[in-house]
């Protein structure tokens, strides 16, 4: 009878555990189903009304090549179909991101490296130099920078939006690689520099082997961060030749004459790097976006 | 010759320092601290680029301007509402959901990896997504209750002003939660199980469990999140951009659901009162500085002291 009791109390218990764990999943996921819903939708099902569609009855990919291939015109500029804004847009994005990770995942293992072994005069003070900006509004630089930008021709180009991008990537990258050396063993570091290797021979041989996890999470912090970055490219770009993918995505809400059912395949396209990157690197990512109060 | 190149000779470990450190410091003085201090200038000007020519040294009269002007009081609350808001639903939810994922069961490890997706994605597309799904004439929320019967018409859910705010809040808790969620999961984790066996012993009940334990021990999860989230909060742009802002290709930009970011953007580039917008983006630095520098202390007490 008891033991009966007792194996009903833990029955309910799952029960009402994955009862929560659904609520949790929808409350999380239903926007995301909601939009790969629309791509794979025809425009006749997607825009009926009252709408019923939840499962498409013709599930279809021609939303994904029409927004590649054909697109909308779109009207505020005029000129370019969506379809080329969005390649443009794709291809600059993915320029701007593995730039900026590649650049900043190697600076930010030296400088790492630095605070984390090495004493020197004025070791407080940089550290607050450098990590100063990050959690305060960058207005104040953005106001200037655009000028000074324009004054040297780097407005509307990617080189312009890698300079900017690494630039606010730095702080974080450079703590994380912290971190990251901090907790290997030093020995083996101390072994090659008395065999008379110099400190950037050691770097190579010695911390970028040990810090390989650490170096790739801030390589995916990284290129996640600038992936996803907006307010930057939307001010710092005008035309395809720079603009970012979340960037043409802005441009196309609040049109008229969008057709949803692409806008949703476009938007499940910049929704894919992001998505794989939470479901199979997500070791990696999550101390690097926890500020390591999560070993991964 | 060695000895010199050798890493534990000093002067090759003071070149070392300095060539590594070369290149981030002329990025940041270049790109940030540089553009900061000339629009600290320019925010002592009369800069306005739609009149060229008109830049007369002000003093403090932009700063002057601003704090009385109606249109940045009210902001500046709106701002606020939004954080307090949204700072109480995200360590709400994240602490629920945490308390869920701390219990032992099956495929808890997939519901975690699931649940902090929307965190993952470009909060600009999070606002649009949230933007489609609340349409007023083909979106999902619309269909959804329609089909439950809760509503006879479709309705626009982002007319009327408050339910602007309120979807804001919602979409930015949304964005955002998982990230207390995270922290303070990794919290509750680290409470010794001893403790509870104890209380239990004492007689005491899953509620005195909470209060007198578990809050406690995850006081330090919770100001990690909080400092975390009101720099995300206060910040906010992306999401409202795309949700309710729009300001794309040059439209007017909403004036409901205008936040901090929002409001500095349009008076930068949009009216291009240089002037008056540098100072603006200084209140609006003074205002988070404190947080802000909270926020660094503890970075400084995780990476570098110890």
């Amino acid at each position: 009878m008891r033991n009966m009791n007792r194996k009903m109390r833990t029955t309910l218990k799952l029960v009402v555990l994955y009862s929560l764990s659904a609520i949790v999943l929808v409350w999380a996921l239903s926007p995301v189903f909601w939009i790969v819903i629309s791509s794979i939708s025809t425009r006749t099902e997607l825009l009926s009304r009252p709408y019923k569609h939840w499962i498409p009855h013709r599930p279809t990919l021609q939303n994904f090549i029409d927004v590649v291939t054909v697109g909308q015109r779109y009207r505020a500029g005029g000129i370019l179909p969506t379809a080329m804004l969005l390649l443009s847009g794709l291809r600059n994005t993915l320029i701007i991101s593995l730039s900026t990770a590649f650049l900043i995942t190697s600076m930010a293992t030296v400088v790492g490296y630095c605070f984390a072994r090495l004493n020197f005069r004025g070791k407080n003070f940089l550290f607050f130099f450098i990590m100063l900006m990050m959690p305060l509004p960058i207005w104040v630089s953005i106001v200037s920078l655009y000028y000074l930008l324009a004054h040297i021709g780097l407005i509307d180009t990617n080189l312009g939006l890698i300079l900017i991008l690494s630039t606010l990537s730095i702080p974080l990258a450079v703590w994380l690689m912290i971190t990251f050396v901090r907790d290997t063993p030093r020995e083996l570091e101390e072994a090659a520099l008395m065999d008379g290797a110099t400190r950037w021979q050691m770097i190579r041989r010695v911390v970028v082997p040990i810090t390989m996890p650490g170096i790739t999470s801030v390589f995916l912090v990284t290129f996640l961060n600038t992936w996803n970055s907006f307010l930057i490219p939307l001010i710092f770009t005008n035309t395809a030749r720079s603009q970012t993918i979340t960037v043409v995505l802005s441009l196309f809400v609040g049109q008229y004459e969008v057709a949803w059912e692409q806008m949703a395949a476009a938007t499940v396209l910049i929704m894919i790097p992001p998505i794989v990157l939470a479901l199979f690197f997500q070791k990696y990512l999550i101390r690097g976006l926890t500020l390591g109060a999560v070993k991964g | 010759m060695s000895s010199s190149k050798n890493g534990l000779n000093k002067t090759g470990t003071r070149n070392f320092i300095i060539l590594a450190m070369f290149m981030p410091i002329i990025l940041l003085i270049f790109i940030i601290y540089y553009p900061a201090v000339v629009t600290f200038f320019t925010s002592l000007t009369s800069k306005n680029l739609r009149l060229p020519g008109t830049q007369h040294f002000v003093f403090l009269k932009n700063y002057h301007t601003l704090l009385k002007t109606k249109e940045f009081w009210t902001v500046t609350l709106r701002t606020l509402v939004i954080v307090v808001f949204t700072l109480i639903l995200e360590i709400t939810i994240g602490f629920l959901i945490a308390l869920l994922l701390n219990e032992n069961f099956k495929g808890r490890g997939i519901v975690r990896t699931l649940v902090i997706i929307p965190w993952m994605l470009p909060p600009v597309v999070n606002g649009f997504l949230w933007n489609w799904v609340l349409n007023g004439e083909y979106g999902a929320l619309n269909g959804l209750l329609y089909q439950l019967g809760i509503i006879h018409k479709y309705r626009f859910w982002l007319q009327n002003p408050n339910a602007q705010i309120f979807w804001v809040i919602i979409v930015q808790t949304w964005t955002r939660f998982a990230f207390p969620m995270i922290i303070m999961l990794a919290g509750l984790q680290s409470i010794p199980d001893e403790l509870y066996e104890v209380a239990s012993i004492d007689g005491a009940g899953p509620l005195d469990k909470l209060r007198f334990i578990t809050l406690p021990m995850l006081l330090p999860s919770i100001a990690v999140s909080l400092t975390v989230e009101f720099i995300a909060a206060f910040q906010i742009f992306d999401v409202v951009w795309t949700l309710t802002a729009g300001g794309s290709a040059g439209n007017v930009i909403n004036p409901f659901t205008k936040t901090l970011m929002i409001y500095n953007f349009q008076v930068v580039f949009r009216d291009m009162t240089l002037g008056l917008g540098s100072a603006l983006a200084y209140i609006i630095l003074i205002m988070s500085l404190a947080v802000g520098i909270f926020f660094i202390k503890i970075l400084y007490e995780r990476a570098v002291e110890r």
